[in-house]
């Protein structure tokens, strides 16, 4: 039987514009299990980036708890968190935010070299480089290492933030609308690795998605609506999507 | 590693950033001409006011000097005893010098100033001006400074104990056109037998000299080495190019009148007082002084100690004793205040002033230092201005990488490491400023001459006037300490410039900037 690898309650975030509150996570619980791949779906503003931001320790809760594998991570320092988020949680973004000054290679080793002082990273480059390659020839990058950003097509900087996100090996993918930037076929494409991530080396994935095919592919997927989640089957996500 | 890496990217692919790059690296390159230029200029004129003096001088505090000059030397050598390298007596006083521009044509090769084989085809009326006339000791005058080294005759450098006398083309010059013209009577040549103009009816003042008793081979006309901006005269509008800007106005082997006073007696002759009393005599010239001092040299005639105590009826006596101390310039503050101290015990400061050469050139030294302090704060400004700069591009810099910081913060950077980014992009933009300015700051300070050339000969006006210190070229003085100091400041500035974009950036929520369109 799956354990629960994150566990959210009660959460409630707002933000302050103008001395205006926005109430954006309103007492929000979710479990997410070992393994799972779980989908985000939900109207926009219904609090869905707001969830993999406060899940991924980028931003905090203004109540409610979160717990990581029975451990609490809402309220650790600030250097846990930092440290969390290198080498337990993995990012994407809908824009890919690759570094435009560094090529792909450099990109995807950013995590380790974050982790790594001048001295260590000498020490290391060797098996970090390794694992970047292989990780690179597993999303199909292993032939534009040496590109930059720029020179890369839309699914190919996806592939690339993707190999960045696993270089940490992360218990935990926060995939934030990955294909949400992409034609229908890359963001297949994209979902599929994704899909084949989870199924072949057993990463926990949570991914925001706006499109109810993709959504279908996911273990399960729950639904946002004002701040709160409710599960909802695959048969009703083209109502969701509408 | 990850700052490192990315302030090294930032620092190849922002080209705003040049700008301060640019900046800094003119600031620091000013800073290093400036402060090489004005080193060098301070430590030549330290090495020239060194070379002028001795390193104690002992003047008397009247004009008339001290007395028992003998004694007085006798006792400098028994409380300095081996610590006295060499110690000179010098009289000083001011004096009017009479002289004539003469010309002298050389009909084969139309040359106007050939002293030696020309003759004299003009002659203009006399021209008296005021001078400091210096009575000194040749032979230990060049012990004590570096008096020898500036004579212009080499003869005279290599042996300066002969310095007043006549020799080679000086001697044949005079004989030529002044001993054929007018005889020898123009010397007042035997010892103890001068002219003393305006003496006249004392009883006891030794008779005029028979000329016709004197002959001209054993008479030793009273030799003077005459200052370059006294025998030279300066075209006003000349240019440093020009090899002719000064035109010659007393040649070695022409005859001057110098013109001071007499000693005031105590008793006067007949009974009467002695008040100080014109005295004159003819000295031919013998060599020319340059020290490159504008000051100096063009205020200073030479005379031989000897003629100048005959000339002001000081026998034995001297205004000044001029010390050269063994291993002075390793003495400290405190052994230089004892030596002084020494020496007052014996010389009475009510008649005597005891002076080290950097007590009598410290103002002048100090003022040199303040003026390059000054400036040094006024030119690093300049890079004060480029700091600004930096931070003002840093804080685009910060806006424009928003998003790479808000991804920097989600792979796990941390706000210190964010800041570290900055802070070493700010160091990276200082070191390649301060390193190329550094350079080009080099590159002109060695090159300083032709560039100056160059202006000069461009601009059509003389941007380093050598009137004023006589000097060939810009001296130069590159310390290698303080193009480190200025280096640090420059790196200082820098790094302090990007401290507030740095904490900006530090502080930016990750979410926040990952929002940021």
């Amino acid at each position: 039987m799956a354990s629960t690898l994150l566990l959210a309650r009660d959460l409630y975030k707002s933000y302050r514009r103008h001395k205006i509150v926005i109430p954006v996570l309103r007492g929000l619980d979710l479990d997410v299990e070992t393994g799972e791949f779980l989908c985000l779906v939900g109207a926009s503003g219904s609090g869905k980036t707001t969830l993999l931001h406060v899940l991924g320790t980028l931003d905090r809760p203004d109540s409610g708890r979160i717990l990581l594998e029975g451990r609490r991570i809402d309220d650790v320092a600030l250097a846990e968190r930092d440290r969390l988020r290198n080498r337990v949680f993995g990012f994407i973004f809908q824009f890919y935010h690759l570094l435009p000054e560094l090529n792909v290679l450099e990109n995807v080793l950013m995590p380790e070299m974050i982790r790594s002082s001048v001295l260590s990273w000498w020490w290391r480059r060797r098996e970090a480089r390794r694992r970047a390659l292989a990780l690179l020839d597993r999303v199909g990058l292993g032939h534009r290492l040496r590109h930059r950003p720029r020179e890369l097509s839309g699914g190919e900087m996806q592939r690339a933030a993707i190999a960045r996100a696993l270089l940490s090996q992360p218990r935990l993918l926060l995939a934030d609308e990955p294909t949400g930037n992409l034609d229908a076929r890359t963001g297949s494409e994209i979902v599929r690795l994704l899909r084949d991530l989870n199924r072949e080396e057993g990463l926990t994935i949570i991914m925001v998605t706006h499109n109810p095919e993709i959504a279908r592919l996911a273990d399960r997927c729950v639904c946002m609506t004002e701040g709160r989640v409710e599960a909802v089957s695959a048969s009703e996500l083209p109502a969701l999507s509408s | 590693m990850y700052k490192l890496l990315l302030s090294w990217r930032y620092l190849l692919t922002r080209y705003l950033a040049l700008a301060s790059i640019v900046s800094v690296m003119l600031g620091v390159a000013t800073l290093v001409v400036v402060n090489s230029v004005m080193g060098g200029f301070a430590e030549k004129l330290r090495d020239r006011l060194r070379g002028l003096q001795a390193h104690v001088m002992i003047d008397a505090r009247s004009a008339d000097g001290f007395a028992n000059l003998d004694y007085h030397m006798q006792r400098v050598r028994e409380i300095l005893g081996d610590r006295l390298e060499a110690m000179s007596p010098v009289i000083e006083g001011f004096a009017m010098v009479e002289y004539r521009r003469r010309e002298y044509t050389n009909f084969e090769t139309g040359s106007r100033d050939d002293p030696v084989n020309g003759v004299i085809t003009g002659e203009s009326p006399p021209v008296v001006r005021t001078v400091r006339l210096l009575g000194i000791d040749p032979a230990s005058r060049s012990q004590t400074s570096e008096f020898a080294q500036f004579l212009q005759n080499p003869e005279n450098r290599k042996d300066p104990t002969r310095c007043f006398e006549l020799r080679g083309q000086a001697a044949e010059h005079h004989r030529r056109h002044f001993l054929r013209r007018f005889g020898p009577t123009v010397y007042a040549p035997k010892p103890h037998s001068f002219p003393v103009s305006g003496a006249e009816g004392d009883g006891d003042t030794p008779p005029p000299p028979d000329p016709v008793e004197a002959p001209p081979q054993l008479v030793r006309p009273f030799g003077a080495v005459v200052g370059h901006g006294i025998a030279t005269f300066r075209k006003p509008d000349a240019k440093s190019t020009d090899t002719d800007r000064d035109i010659p106005i007393i040649y070695p082997g022409d005859e001057i009148v110098i013109t001071t006073v007499s000693r005031t007696q105590l008793e006067g002759h007949a009974g009467t007082r002695g008040h100080p009393r014109p005295v004159s005599a003819t000295f031919v010239v013998t060599d020319v002084f340059k020290s490159e001092m504008s000051e100096i040299d063009s205020n200073i005639i030479y005379i031989d100690l000897a003629d100048m105590q005959r000339l002001r009826t000081m026998e034995n006596c001297a205004t000044s004793l001029q010390l050269k101390i063994r291993g002075y310039e390793h003495y400290t503050p405190e052994q230089k205040r004892q030596l002084l101290a020494e020496l007052a015990q014996h010389f009475d400061e009510t008649f005597f002033a005891i002076a080290s050469w950097e007590q009598k050139q410290g103002p002048l030294l100090a003022a040199i230092a303040i003026e390059r302090g000054l400036l040094n704060v006024l030119l690093f400004l300049i890079i004060a201005v480029a700091g600004f700069g930096i931070l003002a591009i840093f804080y685009m810099i910060v806006i424009e990488k928003m998003r790479d910081i808000g991804i920097l913060k989600a792979l796990g950077a941390s706000n210190s490491g964010v800041m570290g980014i900055f802070l070493t992009y700010g160091l990276a933009l200082g070191l390649v400023g301060a390193g190329l300015g550094t350079m080009l700051g080099l590159v002109i300070t060695i090159n300083i001459n032709e560039i100056e050339r160059g202006l000069s000969a461009l601009t059509g006006n003389d941007v380093f006037d050598r009137s004023v210190y006589y000097f060939d070229k810009i001296p130069i003085n590159i310390d290698p300490l303080n193009i480190l100091l200025l280096n640090l400041g420059a790196l200082a500035i820098a790094v302090a410039a990007s401290v507030l974009p740095a904490l900006r950036a530090a502080l930016l929520h990750p979410v926040q900037c990952l929002r940021y369109e």
